[in-house]
């Protein structure tokens, strides 16, 4: 038992860094407008349709894993301009309800283009494997995940803190009317900022793909560790995110480890001992709901 | 101080509202209202709480856009506009309560209002100007002091090289002698040539550096007139405003 206990806590982290960018996307999108983007999960699920198609046509899995989250933030703004943009004005409920039916309809068009099962998506043969680490082997494809959804993290970090969009960005989630006052469009904010989330969406949508299957639903499966996470890390903070999730994946790595049965409930144990102890979240300060 | 002649006005003044009505919802809270404000001119617009001050102001930068009536801003009609457009046509806006991005910087703060309108005020300038905050360049602004919040306030906006400043409410919660620099501060800024359209419930404290005035009450104007007049009037200040003014 004890030997697998590494392998496992690698495994939780890789499921981890899932969770957080799947989070960090939603909480960008929550936090500049309060849209709870239901869809998230369909998103992903588009992008690793998208990523499939590509390489079942002959296109490399390296060109797929940037091009499908690229169209996927097509989709994603003008799903934005056009749906969810005339909600901004209304109490969240409106969009969530938008989006729940977005994903409700996208659910069925997967049906309707891929077909109801799951299909065959698995990373090419260089990610094949296992790497030797030494004190254990780890299948290759699993490190490579980690990599890029760590650098993308940190790319949006980078983004978000050493640039002047990202400096706008970061103002407008504190005070949207003062930031036009400035001089900046803020619709040109909303659209970017809602196109970064679902870029997000659709790097974790393709290598989820490869990593967990592919099938119309597989997206969703994501979604509902990713508000936990959002809810444990703190709202409004993304770095709460990234904590989240790293622990959320370990809790769930850990009990699946050892009390099997009890896997799919370990994060929301996890969320109601934070909640306990920091009714905001680990990382959360105001909130957005006061 | 308001000794020097108005400035005279010109064949258009740089802003100019006509017959403007404003709701919130269906609250009505401007009525009628015009009033215009000079090239390089100091315009205080005085009332009470609640009298349509600060509604004029997020009516004049599409905040809070007009159901009726006209607002023209350098020869242009921008009625119903975007507020982002306004402000880049040169509107600064220096709101009731400073509205800081408080988990930003100082320095951010004031390279948020880089708005690529080129002028004599870069972020530079302003430091210099106002080198207080030159040294608290790398702090929260949500840790400044209320005095100092309103002067990078006022700093954020004079980066933008705005023609009109609109300046709500500057002397709110501060100590006096921090209420004097501030004035102090937009005197300075007046010698500059920047128009400035400033509300303020402290209506004498105004009035030192305004050329005219408006009241507001109720969402009308209810009087218009130079600045030293009304200031010199006690008598007239007590009966449109409804305040013991302090002498």
């Amino acid at each position: 038992m004890i030997e697998h206990i590494g392998p496992q806590l690698f495994n939780g982290l890789v499921l981890g860094a899932f969770y957080a960018i799947v989070a960090i996307g939603l909480s960008l999108i929550m936090n500049l407008t309060g849209t709870i983007n239901m869809a998230h999960g369909s998103f992903m699920t588009l992008a690793g349709y998208l990523a499939f198609t590509l390489v079942s046509r002959g296109t490399p899995f390296w060109f797929a894993l940037i091009a499908a989250p690229l169209i996927l933030v097509v989709v994603g703004v003008v799903v934005e301009r056009t749906l969810v943009r005339p909600l901004y004005k209304r109490e969240p409920f409106y969009s969530l309800l938008m989006t729940f039916g977005l994903s409700l309809m996208a659910e069925e068009i997967y049906r309707l283009i891929w077909g109801p099962n799951g299909v065959p998506f698995s990373p090419p043969k260089a990610l094949a494997g296992a790497a030797h680490l030494g004190f254990m082997s780890f299948p290759t494809f699993r490190i490579f995940i980690a990599v890029v959804l760590v650098v993308a993290i940190a790319a949006l970090a980078l983004f978000l803190t050493r640039t002047r969009f990202g400096l706008r960005l970061r103002a407008a989630v504190q005070d949207t009317e003062m930031i036009a006052a400035l001089g900046t469009n803020t619709q040109v904010i909303y659209a970017v900022n809602f196109g970064l989330g679902i870029f997000l969406a659709g790097i974790a949508g393709v290598l989820a793909a490869g990593m967990l299957g592919l099938s119309p639903t597989s997206g969703n499966a994501l979604l509902m560790p990713a508000f936990v996470t959002v809810i444990i890390g703190g709202m409004g903070s993304l770095f709460g995110s990234v904590v989240g999730g790293v622990l959320i994946g370990m809790a769930i790595s850990l009990t699946t480890l050892f009390i099997p049965a009890a896997s799919e409930v370990s994060m929301y144990v996890l969320m109601a001992v934070v909640l306990l102890v920091r009714p905001r979240g680990l990382f959360g300060e105001e909130g957005i709901f006061g | 101080m308001s000794d020097g002649p108005a400035a005279v006005p010109s064949a258009e003044p740089l802003l100019a509202l006509d017959g403007v009505c404003t709701n919130y919802g269906k609250i009505r809270i401007l009525r009628d209202v015009s009033l215009t404000v000079g090239e390089g001119e100091v315009v205080a617009l005085l009332g009470l709480n609640g009298a349509g001050k600060t509604t004029t102001m997020r009516s004049i930068l599409g905040l809070t856009p007009p159901r009726a009536g006209t607002v023209r801003y350098a020869g242009q009609n921008v009625t119903g506009w975007p507020a982002y457009k306004i402000a880049r046509l040169g509107v600064g806006y220096v709101p009731e309560g400073r509205r800081m991005f408080k988990d930003l910087s100082t320095l951010e703060n004031l390279q948020l209002a880089e708005n690529g309108r080129s002028g004599a005020w870069t972020i530079q300038r302003v430091f210099e100007h106002l080198p207080k905050l030159s040294e608290l360049r790398a702090r929260k602004s949500g840790r400044l002091s209320g005095g100092e919040q309103e002067m990078l306030s006022i700093g954020r906006a004079l980066v933008a090289n705005p023609r009109l400043l609109l300046v709500d409410e500057p002397s709110q919660g501060l100590a006096p002698l921090v209420v004097e620099e501030v004035y102090r501060i937009l005197a300075e800024l007046k010698k500059t040539g920047v128009a400035i359209l400033l509300v303020e419930q402290n209506a004498l404290l105004a009035l030192r550096i305004a050329d005219r005035a408006y009241v507001l009450d109720g969402g009308r104007v209810v009087h218009a007139g130079p600045a030293a007049e009304l200031a010199a009037d006690r008598d007239r200040i007590r009966m449109l405003m409804g305040l013991e003014v302090a002498t």
